[in-house]
């Protein structure tokens, strides 16, 4: 652990932004640490984790994943139309729902491994693909509200614990599980840093990508079941802001864009400070279109901190002064 | 008075001291040859001069002036650029626009000046004898020799008072690293400083003046190159006497062919090569470069596509890719000629590094058994005494012949008895060489079947069983007993051997 520590420095680096964020917002807005409103937290903080996870996977991979917003909406529209407020056609609304997710990820992946389509390009028109044939498939119309069932996994309680914190630690186990206690962890992080020597070590790098996607599209595809329950119903449009915050989640939980390192437990904090981010922003009375301009600036500011340009900038900066105090150097 | 003058100079990198008290002095008008081991402080040594770094304490004095550069402009400023190991060169530029990068020579427009960049570019070429690449190419279509030309161009476009090339010649063929052997002797003719670090001893005999030892972070001794032995040398570069550098030849092979390979071909490089390589051999493949031997590598490896028969240990089999090689008891394994590209995973631990081509085997249900694996990369450490600090170490922060070591820890790892080394010694300092050697003699020993590429004439004389030797993607010859000589590799990598 201590070596896990050690080489994830900007994961900590995380969960301390996150705890002095705590401090800030309780101090701004007194009843954020009341249990209702953490509980209420930790459920929005749940969907942004989740629907991370793939992105996460991807991301360390080297790639990332645009078709996020329109899978996470694709399942929910369709979750919502073929069960029809039931819970019963749930036993094989679900497992369908997650097997399409796959099967995008899975076309995303083969669009990228196979074909070599840059991950950009690939995932973009999956988004704009699946948006399109949703908006034909609905034609507009509401769709019928969520389950019982999903509203429970959503918003429900067990023994006050929310139901889809407990999914989501659950998820997580396994995302650490997999990352750092499996083979396939060791081959993601081997193709992220440099593809060629992860094919000449003997890495099947197609396969190990293109599960990556599908990772992603099985947690987006979960993701939009659960935020049905949440909201009631599924809307168009539900799933655009998941692209910017599960990015957000991944990096400020200091994961490099380019892949190669970073670790799900980072993009926990992420997901959380992102969440709480939204929580104190209105605290402080902006209007919402400030509140948009804060919050982008935050995360930007958030995640050039973890940089290597700045944490360079940092170090020379330290350096000269250090000098300057030896005398050796003058201004 | 000498043109540079270096007093104490000491370099840390967080807590390894990377230069300790380091002492250097050269002159105009010399070859000045830094020697040493890696991990001797010779890089540290040289960025420093070339701007690239910063030193933490000491005094270097260029003309007596006191010389702190905080980037190469303001060392090129006072005359002084290198040649660095690491290419630097854009590969979507053409050569001529590397060579004058950032340089170029404008039109009243401000615009480039192409036709005057072409014409700067040719009397470069002409004035220093260049062997001929086409100024026009684009980088990426390069290979790596005619990159590290490009690279000693682009070094010397700036005029230099004080050219650094750090083992520039290490990536080049044998007639390529003589022409930029004489060039170096031709620069400091012309009242230059050439400061020239190099692994061949050979090469450094042949032109420098003046020899400077560097071991743990210090310069040992300077001496003038004609007044000191190559014993001497080699003692005080790794501070002990090294007992030999080629071990002793065994004759091991056996009669069982390991590796079987015929009508072997991937047009235009490789056009039917046709060998036996036998259990417990090591078969050394010569030939000027680019006659096909990076091809037949890559392509036995499965990394590259080829046409023909491959047999290993009398089965036939056709790998895509090299995880089909390397997988399986019986299976091929590539130390690759590009160990920052190919080899290594610069950003992650050793253990990490090693145990990547056979993570799997580690896999009980789904999960790592990481103690077991522990104690394989603990293993081979130790057999292959890889000088790290812990298995965490990470592998870029290793000198080049532990890193060369790691590779070929992680091949050594698999199952795979069918090795293809290529150019397993570029850039390793002299005693791991003598390590590897010994190593590849041992494994042989062991039942190994070795395939051997080396630039380097000598290697290939004194350790291969026997040598074969490619031209123009067939074998030309195969040598073996006491036809294996440098003149006779030359001679068929030279000569139509039917026209003879």
């Amino acid at each position: 652990m201590n070596t896990f520590l050690s080489r994830n420095r900007l994961i900590v680096l995380a969960y301390i932004g996150m705890l002095l964020l705590v401090l800030i917002t309780a101090f701004f807005s007194p009843g954020f640490l009341s249990a209702s409103n953490l509980r209420s937290t930790f459920i929005l903080a749940s969907f942004v984790g989740i629907v991370a996870l793939g992105q996460t996977f991807v991301i360390i991979g080297g790639g990332i994943d645009l078709s996020i917003p329109w899978v996470l909406n694709s399942a929910a529209v369709l979750m919502t139309l073929l069960c029809a407020g039931q819970d019963l056609p749930l036993i094989w609304v679900v497992p369908l729902l997650l097997a399409g997710g796959g099967l995008i990820g899975l076309l995303n992946g083969a669009g990228v491994a196979l074909l070599g389509v840059p991950p950009i390009i690939m995932t973009l028109a999956a988004n704009v693909i699946l948006q399109g044939l949703i908006l034909v498939f609905t034609g507009g119309t509401p769709t019928p509200a969520a389950p019982d069932m999903i509203k429970f996994l959503s918003v429900g309680r067990i023994s006050g614990i929310p139901v889809i914190a407990l999914i989501w630690t659950a998820l997580t186990v396994l995302a650490w599980l997999l990352l750092s206690k499996s083979a396939f962890g060791r081959h993601l992080y081997a193709v992220g840093t440099n593809v060629t020597v992860a094919r000449y070590s003997g890495v099947p790098t197609t396969r190990t990508t293109i599960l990556t996607y599908v990772i992603s599209g099985m947690t987006a595809a979960l993701g939009g079941i659960l935020l049905t329950g949440y909201s009631g119903v599924a809307y168009l449009g539900m799933g655009d802001s998941y692209l910017f915050t599960t990015v957000a989640a991944v990096a400020i939980g200091g994961a490099p864009i380019l892949g190669g390192s970073g670790h799900y437990i980072g993009t926990v904090a992420g997901a959380l400070v992102l969440t709480i981010l939204t929580g104190l922003l209105p605290a402080l009375n902006l209007s919402s279109g400030a509140l948009l301009v804060v919050y982008g600036a935050v995360i930007l500011l958030t995640v050039s901190i973890g940089s290597e340009t700045f944490s360079e900038m940092w170090a020379s900066a330290s350096n000269r002064r250090k000098r300057i105090k030896e005398g050796t150097e003058n201004g | 008075m000498d043109i540079v003058q270096v007093k104490g100079l000491t370099k840390r990198f967080g807590g390894i001291v990377a230069l300790d008290g380091a002492d250097f002095s050269a002159r105009l008008g010399e070859v000045h040859a830094l020697l040493g081991e890696n991990g001797a402080g010779k890089s540290t040594f040289i960025q420093i001069l070339s701007g690239a770094l910063n030193h933490d304490g000491g005094d270097i004095l260029v003309d007596g002036q006191d010389y702190r550069p905080v980037n190469p402009d303001e060392a090129l400023g006072r005359g002084i650029a290198a040649v660095f190991q690491e290419l630097s060169l854009v590969p979507d530029l053409s050569v001529e626009q590397n060579i004058w990068f950032r340089r170029e020579p404008r039109t009243w427009l401000r615009t480039v000046d192409v036709s005057q960049m072409r014409q700067q570019t040719l009397e470069l070429f002409e004035r220093y004898h260049f062997p001929s690449i086409a100024t026009t190419r684009e980088v990426r279509n390069l290979t790596l020799a005619e990159r590290q030309i490009v690279e000693v161009a682009k070094g010397l476009a700036k005029n230099p008072r004080i050219l650094i090339l750090d083992e520039a010649t290490s990536a080049l063929p044998a007639s390529e690293a003589t022409w930029l052997l004489s060039l170096a002797r031709q620069l400091a003719d012309e009242g230059r400083l050439v400061i020239f670090i190099s692994h061949r001893m050979g090469e450094v005999r042949a032109i420098a003046d003046r020899v400077s030892v560097f071991r743990n972070g210090s310069t040992v001794a300077t001496h003038d190159a004609a007044a000191v032995s190559d014993d001497q040398i080699v003692t005080e570069m790794i501070g002990r006497q090294l007992a030999r550098l080629y071990p002793e030849r065994m004759d091991t092979a056996t009669d069982r062919v390991a590796l079987q390979v015929r009508d072997f071909s991937s047009p235009p490089m490789l056009n039917g090569v046709n060998f036996d390589l036998r259990e417990g051999e090591v078969l050394g493949v010569g030939g000027l470069q680019g006659h096909g031997q990076r091809e037949m590598f890559q392509s036995l490896f499965g990394a590259d596509k080829a046409l023909g028969s491959v047999t290993l240990w009398g089965k036939p089999v056709c790998f895509d890719t090299p995880r089909q090689a390397l997988s399986g008891s019986e299976g091929i394994a590539l130390v690759p000629e590009d160990r920052r590209g190919q080899g290594l995973l610069l950003t992650k631990s050793v253990r990490e590094n090693l145990s990547l081509p056979v993570i799997r085997r580690f896999s009980h249900l789904g999960l790592l058994n990481q103690r077991k694996e522990a104690e394989l990369v603990r293993e081979t450490m130790k057999s292959l005494s890889i000088k790290a600090d812990t298995p965490e170490q990470i592998a870029g922060t290793l000198s080049g012949g532990n890193q060369q070591k790691v590779i070929f820890g992680k091949m050594l790892m698999t199952q795979a008895r069918v090795l293809l080394l290529y150019d397993p010694t570029r850039g390793v300092d002299v005693g791991t060489k003598g390590e590897i050697f010994q190593l590849m003699r041992q494994l042989a020993s062991e039942g190994y079947a070795i395939l051997f590429y080396s630039s380097d004439l000598p290697e290939l004389v004194n350790v291969a069983d026997r040598v074969m030797v490619l031209r123009s993607g067939r074998v030309a010859r195969m040598l073996e007993g006491d036809d294996i000589t440098e003149e006779e590799i030359l001679r068929a990598a030279v000569f139509d051997s039917e026209a003879a």
